[in-house]
């Protein structure tokens, strides 16, 4: 993986700043229409799993900037650490803030990630100038797509059910993989001097509805949360980024071939 | 338990783990997964063009440990809506196997097409025949690992649940496979055409062999070579580590006595001893069999 990371920053495409903003507020958006609107009927679960794609996404954005440093293999490193902050501060969150729990689990989410960030550059010497500010989105990302996945579970972000259906069950394993693969693939995946934004925050809504027909699977034991809708929702929109990641393959790469022989001397000159 | 019961089941565990183990390191390297795959993905930034399959799903611990836990999970909410056991394993690992693929496919594709200015194409027939071999070994895996999951709950009545234990085996075997079986493919497969043992020399950097015995070289030719001895080498590695892990506490039950506990701790430790050992005599007999560089270039490899 030396190949990888332009050993700068990462350059081209939709600013950062509106990432952090579709990130956090559809994130959070999403963990409380799914929370509240679950009362009304259990179907409206599947919107808590919109929000945590909006917080893959954001994640996945967040480390393709921090890793294009060099990160090199520490890119899945950053992502298994991206949720490990955010189970922490989501677990802590939900158990002490009540309704506010998503709030106060993304607030402890992002102070966990910029202490982190401060260790890493001013203890470890890493050097990377926005090292700060991309540990505390990542986590923040993390945790709010633990807390989205959990809502598309359970139906709600009570700590009291959480704990029951998600965390007692061990299926939060299965929220921290599949969230912290949604975040860290991405970038993994499209890892090179050629990588493009575009393609690979498509990958991460892939990957994201993924983690969202999971979330429905689950959900199918769960009282608060119907499967059905994240299940239906998650496959069309799995469909959809997966047609386009393939599209934005076949625009990027230099060739396409169904088959054929090595690129000749000439060709490589 | 019958200590007999108990052996049979440790038995059964220990198979299973040694099939998931072979099958997990020979999934790597049909896609070049971990530690051969720098060079893979070097090789094209050095003016070597390839017709190898180029899969980076993070390391192989994580990808296992996400592969396994889909798995567990959907097996586990089939056995709450009570289906049978096998059925619950079987569709869980085919949830998890079709997963898998698409983590193949964008691995695959994604990075070759972020090597555009290396000039290396994507070859649509190497994604076609590599992926579904992957998925396979893929779906091996993952019901293996789910098999001694659901025997350490169901029959050693294991406190974890069956997700969480299928995520930290899926961990346990990625890891293995990764340090174990991913040398005889990254550190001789790929470099064949140099002397044996003489370590990857700076120059040689990316330059992998891409010529097969008949035509241009795949992941599959890789994965043929390393069915020879990585992948099952890995498996005996994961195996003795489900098997003997299991045996100390089957042999010396710390439910019995506080003295049994002691007694598994210490068999423990001496067995661990004794794999250092052991380990430590491999080398340096390999070393003193073969290895052809001198005392100064011992220390630069």
């Amino acid at each position: 993986m030396s190949a990888g990371g332009a050993g700068g920053e990462a350059t081209g495409g939709i600013p950062q700043n509106k990432l952090i903003a579709l990130g956090a507020l559809g994130g959070l958006a999403g963990a409380y229409g799914g929370h509240f609107l679950s009362v009304a009927s259990p179907a409206f679960a599947f919107i808590g799993a919109l929000g945590a794609i909006c917080a893959i996404v954001w994640g996945s954005a967040a480390v393709r900037r921090v890793a294009s440093y060099g990160l090199g293999t520490g890119v899945p490193s950053i992502g298994m650490m991206a949720l490990g902050m955010g189970v922490v501060a989501s677990m802590f969150g939900l158990a002490v803030g009540g309704i506010a729990g998503p709030i106060v689990a993304f607030i402890t989410a992002a102070i966990i990630g910029f202490v982190i960030g401060v260790l890493a550059n001013k203890v470890l010497g890493m050097g990377i100038p926005i090292m700060e500010q991309s540990m505390t989105e990542i986590a923040g990302a993390g945790a709010l797509t633990i807390i989205g996945l959990s809502v598309a579970m359970t139906g709600t972000f009570m700590f009291d059910a959480v704990l029951e259906t998600v965390v007692a069950t061990g299926y939060i394993a299965v929220i921290f993989i599949a969230g912290g693969m949604a975040i860290l693939h991405p970038f993994n995946a499209n890892l090179g001097p050629d990588e493009t934004q575009d393609r690979t925050l498509m990958t991460a809504v892939e990957k994201g509805a993924i983690a969202m027909v999971v979330a429905g699977i689950v959900a199918t034991v769960a009282d608060g949360a119907s499967a059905v809708p994240s299940i239906l929702i998650g496959v069309f929109i799995w469909y959809i980024a997966f047609s386009k990641f393939v599209k934005l393959v076949n625009r990027d790469a230099y060739k396409v071939l169904g088959t054929g022989l090595l690129p000749t001397e000439e060709e490589l000159e | 338990m019958e200590p007999l019961m108990g052996m049979g089941v440790l038995a059964l565990m220990g198979a299973a783990a040694t099939i998931a183990g072979t099958t997990e390191d020979l999934e790597s390297d049909v896609g070049s997964q971990s530690n051969p795959n720098s060079q893979v993905q070097l090789a094209p930034q050095m003016m070597y063009p390839h017709r190898i399959y180029n899969k980076a799903i993070s390391g192989e611990p994580p990808s296992n440990a996400l592969i396994c836990a889909i798995g567990g999970t959907v097996a586990s909410v089939l056995m709450t809506a009570s289906l049978s056991v096998i059925f619950a394993i079987a569709i869980g690992a085919l949830v998890a196997t079709a997963v898998h693929g698409t983590y193949c496919i964008t691995a695959y594709m994604g990075r070759t097409a972020s090597q555009k200015r290396f000039r290396q194409p994507i070859y649509l027939d190497i994604l076609r025949s590599h992926t579904p071999v992957m998925m396979g070994y893929a779906f091996i895996t993952t019901f293996c690992i789910l098999v001694v999951s659901y025997i350490m709950v169901a029959v050693l009545a294991h406190p974890f649940p069956l997700t969480l234990l299928a995520f930290i085996w899926g961990i346990t075997v990625g890891a293995i496979g990764s340090s174990t079986g991913d040398v005889h493919y990254g550190a001789e497969r790929e470099f064949q055409n140099v002397e044996f043992g003489s370590g990857l020399n700076a120059a040689n950097s990316g330059n992998i062999v891409r010529k097969a015995e008949s035509g241009l070289r795949n992941g599959i030719d890789n994965s043929w070579f390393c069915a020879k001895f990585g992948g099952p080498v890995t498996g005996l590695a994961f195996g003795m580590t489900v098997f003997l892990s299991g045996w100390v506490t089957a042999v010396f039950n710390p439910a019995t006595s506080l003295t049994m506990g002691w007694l598994s701790v210490a068999a423990g430790v001496i067995l661990v001893l004794l794999m250092i050992i052991w380990n430590r005599k491999i080398e340096v007999a390999a070393r003193k069999a073969f290895g052809p560089y001198k005392e100064e270039e011992e220390v630069a490899a």
